[in-house]
This record gives C-alpha cells, structure tokens and sequence, in this order.
C-alpha cells in the first residue's frame, strides 16, 4: 500500500549544522505521528520542509508515491501548516486573513469555507478585530483555522499548545482527534507529553536532526515514555 | 482552450491584485512608509533650497535632477522595508507555504510599490514646483509625457527595488546593502528619466522625447522580467 | 579535475602567461612605436585595456555559471562563479586605477564619464554588491543563491548602461576629442595589444584554475567536517 506521506533521506544545513540528518519516515492516511525532542533538535526545520516553507539539501518527500519538487508549487495545497507563529498580518482582521490565504490557495466558496472554519474554532465573536490585538489562544485558533480552509490531506502541527490555556488546549485536542478520525495524516511536533502521546498512533524522538527513536505508541505509558525520552537524552550528551 | 488560456490570465492578473490589495491594505492602516517617505521629500527638498546657491545657478535647470534623486532616497527609504511586514509573525512562511507561484508575489509587490512610490512622487512635484518655483507643461502633451516618463520611470526603479529588497531582507546588512545593489543598476533609467523629464519641462517637442521613452518601456520589460524569473531564488529559503 | 592535474594546468598557462607578460613588456617598452598625439604615456593602453577585456570574460562567466547553478544547483558552478568573479573584481581595479593615470596626462583630468570608464566603476560596485550579500547571509547556500542573482542582473544591466551612457556622452563633446577606441591603431601597436590581450588571459585561466581548485576542495573539506 503506498503511503500517504513518505520522507526520504531528508537533510538541512545551516552553514556546519546539520539541522535535519537524514531523516526517513512514511505514514498512513489517517495516521499520526507526535515528534517529540530537546530545542534545536531540527522538529521545525523537518516540518518547514515537508511544507515546502524551505527546500531540502538532499532527500525527497513524496506524497501518495509521487514526489513533490521544489518549482512545482501545487502539491503545497495539500498541506497545512501550523507554527507557533502564527503567520497571519496583526494588523489585517481575522476574516481578512482567512480571506486572503482563501484566494492564494483559489478555494471555492470561500466565504462559507471562512465561517465554518471560524465556527469550529470558536473565533466568531472577534472576526472583525485586528488579530495583532488578539490573545494568545485566539490568534492560534484563526491559525489553525488557516492551515485548515483548504481542507489538506497532511497537517503539520509545530508546538500548537504553546501558549494556549486549558479550554484552547482541549479544543485544540479534541480538533485534532476529529482531523484524525477522517483521512487526515497529522504529524504532530509538542513538547506536551500527555497530549502528543494520547494523540499518536506513532512516535519519534528527535536529536541533533536524526530519529533516535521511532515506534507504535500503543501501551506506551506516559511516565515510562518520559523516563525512557530522558534516559536516551542524557545517553547521547554523555 | 482559448478559453482556458483566458481564464487562467485573469486568474493571474486578480491573484496579483489580491497580494497588491493586502500590501496598499496594510500600509493604508498605519501609513508608516508614507508618511515616512512624504516627510522625507518635503525635508530633502528643504535642504536642497539652503545647499545650492541660487545666485550661481537657475534651480530650473537642474530641478528634475533633484527630484529625480529625492524620488530614489525616498524610494530607498520606504521600498527597502517592503518585506520587513513579511517578517512579522513569519506571515511570508504562510504565502510561501501556498501553491502561488512567486512570480505572482513578486508582481503584486511591484503594483503595491508602484502606488505607493508613485503617490510619493506627486507629492515630490507639488512640494518642489512650491519651492523652486518651477513651470510645468502648458499642454496636455507635456503632461501625459510627464506621467508617462514619471510612471516609467518609477515602475523600473520600483521592479528593481522589488527583487533587491527580497535579497536586502535575508541578509545581516539588511537594508544598508541595498543601495549598494540598487545604485549601480539605476544609472541607465536616471539617464533616460532625467533628460526626459528636462526636455518635457524645456517644452521641447514629443519627438526629442520619444526615445527616451521607448529605452524606459524596454528597461521596465527586462527589469519586469527578470524579477519576475529571479524572485524565487531570493525569497525561497 | 584532480588537484595534481589542475596544478598542471595552472602552471601551464600561468608560465605560458608570465612569459608572453614579459613578451608584452617589452614591445610596449621597446618595440612598439610611441603614439604621436598622446606620446609615450599611451603606453599605458596595452596594460589598461586587457585588463578590462579579461574583466568582461570574467564577469560574462560569473554570470553564465550563475544562471546555471540556480538551475541546476551544481555546486561547482557556483564555486566557477565566484572564482570568475574575485578575478574580475581584481582586473577591473587594474583598469580602474591605470584609466586614471592615462587620462590625467592624457586627457588633464583623473576622471571622465567616458562610456567604458563609467561601466567599469558600475560593474566593479555591482561586484562588491555581490561578494558582499555572499559573505552577510547566515545561511551560505542562500547566500549561494542570492549572489547568483546579483551576478546575473548586474551583468544584465551591462548592455543597458553602456548603451545609456553612450548615448548620453554623445550629446555632450569633450572639450579635448576623445576617441572611444583609443588612438588608430597602426600594425604593430595592433600586434602589442593581441600580445596584450593573450598575456592577460593566460595569466586569468592560470589563476582561475588554481584557485577554482582550492575552492572545490575548501567546499569538500567543509562538508566533510560537518
């Protein structure tokens, strides 16, 4: 069965630093993958590349089997990308974000696309208001409701939580255990090991821009993770 | 399939305009490079009255000089920071992660660039036609020369900024490298917009003007184009 | 090309080089005849314009390895580029301060905006343009890719600045009649500035050479390293 999903040998450099090392993974419509890894350990590098947001060294990432080049730019419509930045103009309202990103991917029905999206993430109420005047968790909700608009096969989540309280945290969750239950593939990067762990159908630890660590995370207990993720940390810096 | 073809222009042509419309958007809700670049000209032309000896020389003759130049520093000044909104929030992350094609980013930016400079530029030849006193064409034939020289003009200078702030913004000199890649390329326009826009206000006939003109269309083709072909290198990471 | 072959090829032409140099200094100090109108400082041509010829060869394949190497992203055309390009930056300030030098005796002033002048000084900060976004971008393959893109639209403008300026010059004669292709040139000046032109790109591919090596193999050993 051909994955839906599929990363090949990927590698980044930043002058000496190998940012992303060789990185090798597939993953099945549907499927998610929570990464989890110290700081500088390469989880947004690997995800701005598998968004097209930057171009590999080497290695290839292919999508259904087919591989998605660097000057063809339709296959980035089938992504969705979420950092904790949010992306969006502060000084454009939340409808006007939504509106713009809504005609550069030349969606269809774009007005009931925006206030679906609004809606599902509870942002209605501030639609009208510059999003640079926004909280926190509400700019991160119109980013979500952003990567989301063109409805994409992957979404690449990194570090979502930050800054988001408890309500937003747990819409956020429950969002993303709805994106799964369809044929959405998810690749998840959060330093929030309770949340990544009880999303994931797979799991990976990444360091110095490698997967030390890739598995199911079916009967993975939260606590033996934690200890586990730290035993291979320290294994590596000593 | 004509059909096709002509859709897809459109598409185009209003994909352009929707990254134009943000940009006019968001500088018509805080006004920074405008009024920064306004308050320039009209400072620049100040200085311009108490540096040049006006019992030496007739500011006439040299006035489109100075505006022409005052139109490059102004540019300088406000088109160098045409990214720097990008940068905020990592919002170019965004549009680089949609299917666009750069080339349409890099058009919208010259359009949005365009208006903005060439709003600065009326504003340029009020403040130094009050200042210097200077004559403008009796005919609307010097004056449509004038808007075409000046539109010209600008669109080149604009479509080269474009590019070269794209290559300025990933760069640790930042803006301070830019018209150290900019100046050099701007002397074949300065030649053509200067001696055009002398011989307008001189009231000479279209015909001493006309080749003027034609070598600005030719250098807003290739400048236009090679932006357009180049920009993706620049903005791509 | 191995390093032990290019420091063969190197040495051949760079011997080559110094050789015909030697050739060339002394027709231009003893043979060649001394030109009646500007006397025995136009001398000083034989020097000044081969070093711009090999400045334009080299800029012309700074910006052909450029357009290729953002197409094809090879590195080593990138490493031809740069090595084009230091060359041209070094061969444009010769003809940059010997221009001067000609043209204050020549001429009684260190500089005219005579066409070829002009272009050179223009090409010569387009190039300092270019080395300097190469060595200020954190990343040093964008900054690969950026300086590719000053190269090509800086030796795209070439054309558009010789022929602006020219045409520019044409409106406004020179109190003292300068002759854009220098004085007419007889036999055996003609011979001295062949041998001129010849000595001047044996030494250009001599150095291109060394140094293209040298540079592959930093780029090698820097990879390798990290």
């Amino acid at each position: 069965m051909t994955s839906r999903l599929e990363a090949k040998g990927l590698v980044r450099r930043f002058s000496r630093l190998r940012a992303v090392d060789g990185i090798t993974f597939d993953l099945q419509a549907g499927e998610l993958l929570t990464i989890f890894g110290p700081n500088g350990a390469g989880k947004t590098t690997l995800l701005n590349i598998l968004a097209g947001v930057m171009c590999p060294d080497e290695g290839q990432v292919l999508l259904d089997g087919n591989v998605v080049v660097g000057s063809e730019r339709q296959w980035r419509k089938e992504f969705g990308l979420v950092t904790h930045q949010t992306m969006l103009y502060d000084r454009l309202t939340a409808v006007e974000n939504l509106s713009f990103y809504s005609k550069l991917f030349n969606l269809e029905d774009s007005e009931r696309r925006i206030w679906d999206a609004m809606e599902d993430l509870e942002v209605k109420e501030v639609a009208n208001q510059p999003v640079g005047s926004l909280s926190r968790g509400f700019q991160q909700r119109i980013a979500l409701a952003r990567a989301l608009l063109h409805d994409p096969k992957i979404l690449l989540l990194d570090e979502p939580y930050i800054g988001l309280d408890l309500y937003a945290s747990r819409l956020l969750r429950d969002l993303i255990n709805q994106l799964k239950d369809g044929e959405r593939t998810v690749v998840l990067v959060t330093h929030n090991f309770g949340q990544g762990l009880e999303l994931a159908d797979r799991i990976a630890i990444q360091v110095s821009g490698q997967f030390i660590f890739t598995g199911s995370s079916d009967g993975v207990e939260l606590t033996e993770f934690e200890e586990f993720y730290c035993r291979k940390i320290e294994e590596l810096r000593s | 399939m004509q059909e096709d073809r002509g859709t897809q222009v459109l598409n185009y042509i209003a994909l352009v305009w929707t990254v134009a419309r943000k940009d006019l958007v968001l500088e018509l809700r805080t006004l920074e490079r405008l009024i920064a670049m306004g308050a320039f000209a009209v400072l620049i032309g100040v200085l311009f009255q108490f540096s040049i000896d006006t019992s030496l020389i007739r500011v006439q003759t040299i006035a489109p000089s100075l505006i022409w130049m005052t139109t490059v520093f102004a540019g300088i000044l406000g088109l160098g920071r045409t990214y720097i909104i990008e940068n905020e929030n990592k919002a170019l992350a965004g549009v680089l992660q949609s299917p666009v094609a750069l080339d349409v980013i890099y058009l919208g930016k010259v359009v949005s660039n365009f208006i903005l400079l060439l709003s600065v530029v009326t504003l340029i030849l009020i403040v130094f036609s009050l200042f210097f006193n200077l004559s403008f064409p009796i005919e609307i034939k010097g004056w449509l020369s004038l808007a075409g020289v000046f539109s010209l003009g600008v669109l080149c200078f604009v479509s080269i900024m474009t590019l070269l702030s794209a290559v300025a913004v990933n760069n640790t000199m930042g803006e301070s490298i830019i018209p150290v890649l900019v100046f050099p390329l701007l002397v074949p326009v300065m030649i053509h917009a200067v001696t055009a826009t002398n011989r307008i206000f001189a009231n000479r006939p279209f015909v001493e003007i006309e080749g003027n003109l034609r070598m600005l269309v030719a250098m807003v083709l290739i400048f236009l184009m090679l932006g357009a072909s180049l920009f993706r290198f620049a903005i791509e990471d | 090309m191995n390093n032990e072959k290019a420091k063969k090829v190197s040495l051949f032409f760079g011997v080559l080089g110094v050789a015909t140099v030697l050739l060339l200094h002394y027709m231009v100090f003893f043979w060649v005849p001394t030109e009646s109108s500007m006397g025995i400082v136009q001398r000083i041509f034989y020097i000044h314009v081969p070093s711009w010829w090999v400045a334009f060869i080299a800029f012309g394949a700074v910006a052909l390895c450029s357009g290729v190497y953002l197409w094809l992203g090879d590195d080593r055309l990138d490493a031809a580029a740069v090595t084009a390009a230091e060359g041209g930056m070094i061969f444009t300030s010769i003809g940059l301060l010997t221009g001067p030098l000609w043209g204050k005796i020549a001429w009684g002033a260190w500089w005219t905006w005579e066409p070829r002048l002009t272009l050179a000084l223009l090409l010569w900060f387009i190039y300092l343009g270019y080395f300097l976004v190469r060595r200020s971008t954190l990343n040093p393959e964008r900054g690969k890719r950026l300086a590719a893109v000053v190269g090509i639209i800086g030796v795209l403008d070439i054309p558009l600045i010789h022929v602006s300026v020219s045409w520019l010059r044409s409106l406004h004669p020179e109190a003292v009649v300068l002759n854009p292709d220098g004085p007419t040139l007889d036999g055996s000046m003609l011979a001295t500035l062949m041998v001129g032109l010849l000595a001047y790109t044996l030494i250009f591919i001599s150095l291109f050479t060394m140094r293209y090596t040298t540079e592959v193999l930093d780029r090698a050993t820097r990879v390798q390293s990290t």
